[in-house]
């Protein structure tokens, strides 16, 4: 590999551009990107305590429609928000990335392990044992909620945690 | 939550922001030169981040200098008196 080819890789792939394009700088100050990471943790811990509080008052099945749609709606743009903020870290080939970026992105993927695991882990065990009381759909609700939270969490410690560009 | 080196063992001091002024030379410039985004030049430049050895020296080669006179794990002296031999 030379010293350019990680910048021709850079200027080849769309993905990249886009995240490195500076018409979105202002998704790039740690208040925004602390702020991004605030909306999207309590949009989808609403979204787990509304499932988990329907199941629990045995709720009928089509009451959760509703708030999943409006939910997922609100999630799409604040993550595309977010992945901007964090020049999308996770989402960009490796090659389009330096060492710098390659280590923030691993450093927070390192921090989280242990509650991803475990969120994870909770994913497979709500849906064991809602399928084990007869109510299958609900479990697959709350562990694909888990398992999308053991996905989010490495995403929201990156923008937490990145310095300040200047 | 903190990204900065772990210790003050681990900073490494570097002359790339006055090695770039003194050559008018962009973080861009000396980003494509040497394979990173400018973010992380600024990052090295500001002792944030410690380049791994190969872009310690693809920069060091990229100033035409070498790398203990961009690096140092003491904090550098002016250029004027290690580099250039003047002391005035």
């Amino acid at each position: 590999m030379t010293d350019r080819s990680a910048t021709r890789d850079m200027e080849r792939s769309y993905l990249a551009r886009r995240y490195d394009d500076d018409r979105f700088a202002w998704t790039r100050t740690r208040r925004v990107r602390r702020r991004l990471v605030v909306a999207e943790a309590v949009l989808v811990t609403a979204l787990v305590v509304v499932t988990f509080a329907a199941a629990a008052v045995g709720a009928e099945r089509g009451w959760l429609g509703w708030p999943w749609t409006v939910a997922l709606l609100g999630f799409v743009p604040l993550h595309g928000l977010l992945n901007l903020g964090i020049r999308g870290l996770y989402d960009r080939s490796g090659s389009t990335i330096d060492e710098h970026q390659r280590r923030l992105r691993d450093e927070s993927y390192i921090a989280v392990r242990w509650p991803a695991t475990f969120l994870t882990l909770g994913a497979v065990v709500a849906v064991y044992v809602a399928a084990w009381m007869g109510d299958a759909p609900r479990g697959l609700m709350a562990g694909f909620l888990l398992w999308f939270l053991a996905i989010l969490v490495p995403y929201w410690h990156l923008a937490w945690t990145l310095p300040e560009e200047a | 939550m903190s990204r900065r080196p772990r210790s003050e063992a681990d900073i490494v001091y570097n002359r790339i922001a006055v090695l770039r002024a003194e050559r008018d030379v962009t973080r861009k410039d000396l980003a494509d030169e040497v394979g990173v985004h400018p973010q992380t030049i600024g990052y090295i430049e500001r002792g944030e981040y410690s380049p791994s050895l190969a872009l310690a020296l693809r920069i060091a080669r990229f100033f035409g200098l070498p790398v203990e006179a961009v690096f140092s794990l003491e904090p550098l002296p002016p250029l004027s008196e290690t580099v250039y031999g003047r002391t005035g």
